[in-house]
């Protein structure tokens, strides 16, 4: 197949019809409109003395400046947080967030979907866009953990998995990886050097990344010997807990056409998996990856080979292997070979993650949707400083909830 | 409206007593782990009991060292994803077997496992393989 050309505004123009259309996908056919990033803000990731609204508050502040808009042209806010119930007591925190900003009148609303919570506020404001309904909206999301004790935090994201029937083994989020990991292992032989070569690439990125809570190289010897966590998995396959807040602007096509540095929205896309382990047919994919995904591309007419830079859900290194063959970006099975041949490497086939991914940049779980669509957009403006991805012209995030329930996978291109 | 067809508290007083009862589709011979409303084959409400025999394959595992609040005093512990003879698969804690001989493949048995104040699933190698 010739190779598609990247970034050329693309509009499905055949509607489907509900029955046609997978669950949780929507297409941009007629009349919804087209729906640009204007404006990108994130903060340092890492441990913060202030709360997630002041993390949103300060990532949206950047994020205007970047848009070079007012705030008063902001018409809703779209937000993601997940534990702030737990860790800050905290719960309606998307008006608090918008009243921390000064916007105390907008619509707002948070979402949560585990991880994936505000690439899912994401897609809910694109499409609060192309319908028609506003014209700027802000989306972002933001988390405090790190002011609670570790076995606190381990047990807050446990919350992700089923209550009745997972956390009362114990099963912890690393576990639920875990499970994947040794499945993937047993399948398809990938090997625990495999998804070290994931982290030490991770952090090879993340040096490149001020924002990046690890700007540290580490070898593949510091995550083989790393203590275990929950076998195979080892501490420096594992993302760091982190604080910190990120945000977005979207514009309409009519707006952002005014602005100076518009990203095109090509196509965003939700599915889900069952939410019991013992449900999931086979713990070496994740089907709601692959769902989103071939959701995704149709969207946007675009094609895995299509893409040019990725920032995906490595909350730890098998789920980045994972992700890269349930995108498309490498056959089934070979997603480990591709991470210790360099081919996820920034120079390589496809860079996966030059911005750290979730593992050096770190994983503030309600702002990690939002930082990964502010890599992107900084990416395909060829604003990335040391870690541009040369030429990128299209580009592709993709965020996982918690136990591999809920997955959003979204494309984007430059004019 | 339509009783459900099992509860999530009637599976879980099943397991206190020993027991693994889960659903089965009438229309399609479907097996299903409780609470569902509709089957996922075939789209009918027309769900039976089954009894499984909680004979079942380690399909995934692992083992937890780094646990959650409250259960430091636990860890190490390990949790499988079996895959039961009837076609359902249920995570469970591995038991009454080293950490280090739990492999892919391990024919199980479930049996109740207590874990701070509560019963939860569990299995152990199957005798016949323990012989």
């Amino acid at each position: 197949m010739p190779r598609a050309e990247a970034g050329a505004p693309v509009r499905i123009v055949t509607p489907l019809t509900a029955a046609a259309s997978p669950a949780g996908t929507f297409c941009y056919h007629d009349p919804m409109r087209r729906v640009a990033v204007i404006g990108v803000g994130v903060t340092k990731f890492g441990k913060h003395d202030r709360t997630s609204a002041e993390l949103f508050a300060a990532a949206a502040a950047d994020a205007l400046a970047n848009a070079e808009m007012p705030a008063s042209r902001i018409q809703a806010l779209y937000y993601g947080n997940v534990v702030g119930g737990e860790t800050e007591q905290q719960l309606h925190t998307s008006p608090q967030a918008a009243s921390v900003l000064g916007l105390p009148s907008i619509p707002t609303t948070r979402f949560e979907t585990a991880c994936a919570s505000s690439h899912a506020a994401f897609r809910h404001a694109v499409m609060e866009i192309a319908s028609g309904a506003s014209d700027v909206v802000m989306v972002g999301g933001a988390e405090r953990v790190l002011n609670v004790p570790t076995a606190d935090s381990t047990e807050y994201f446990a919350y992700a998995s089923d209550a009745s029937w997972e956390q009362t083994l114990g099963l912890t989020f690393p576990g639920v990886f875990a499970l994947v990991a040794r499945a993937h292992m047993h399948k398809h032989g990938t090997t625990e050097e495999q998804m070290a070569a994931v982290a030490v690439k991770n952090h090879k990125h993340g040096v490149l990344n001020p924002k990046a809570q690890f700007q540290k190289e580490i070898t593949l010897e510091t995550v083989l010997k790393s203590p275990l966590v929950a076998d195979p998995l080892k501490l420096y396959d594992c993302c760091p807990f982190t604080d910190g807040g990120a945000a977005l602007v979207l514009a309409s096509e009519e707006v952002a056409r005014v602005t100076r540095r518009p990203i095109w929205v090509l196509a965003s896309a939700a599915a889900s998996d069952w939410m019991l382990i013992g449900d999931k047919r086979d713990l070496s994919r994740v089907p709601a990856t692959e769902r989103a995904a071939a959701a995704a591309y149709r969207q946007a007419g675009k094609r895995p080979e299509d893409v040019d830079v990725v920032e995906l859900h490595d909350c730890f290194t098998i789920a980045e292997i994972v992700a890269t063959e349930g995108l498309g970006l490498f056959e089934p099975g070979t997603g480990g070979l591709a991470a210790e041949r360099g081919w996820t490497s920034l120079g390589g086939k496809v860079p996966v993650n030059p911005s750290g991914g979730l593992k050096a940049k770190g994983h503030p779980i309600g702002a990690t949707g939002a930082a990964q669509i502010c890599e992107i957009v900084t990416q395909l403006r060829g604003e990335a400083g040391r870690r541009q991805v040369d030429g990128a012209r299209t580009g592709l995030t993709h965020t996982l909830g918690g136990n591999t329930a809920t997955v959003l996978v979204s494309l984007f291109g430059r004019d | 409206m339509t009783d459900a067809p099992a509860t999530l508290h009637q599976f879980l007083e099943g397991v206190r007593a020993g027991r693994l009862t889960a659903i089965r589709c009438s229309k399609c011979g479907t097996a299903a782990i409780p609470p569902k409303q509709f089957c996922p084959e075939c789209g009918q409400r027309a769900w039976e009991p089954l009894t499984l025999s909680g004979k079942g394959t380690v399909a995934s595992f692992t083992v937890i060292r780094v646990a959650p609040r409250g259960r430091a005093a636990e860890a190490p512990y390990a949790i499988a994803a079996v895959q039961l003879e009837e076609g359902v698969s249920l995570l469970g804690r591995v038991v009454d077997v080293p950490l280090d001989a739990i492999a892919v493949g391990l024919p199980v048995q479930f049996r109740p496992v207590q874990s701070l104040d509560q019963t939860v699933i569990g299995f152990a190698p199957a005798k016949d393989v323990l012989r």
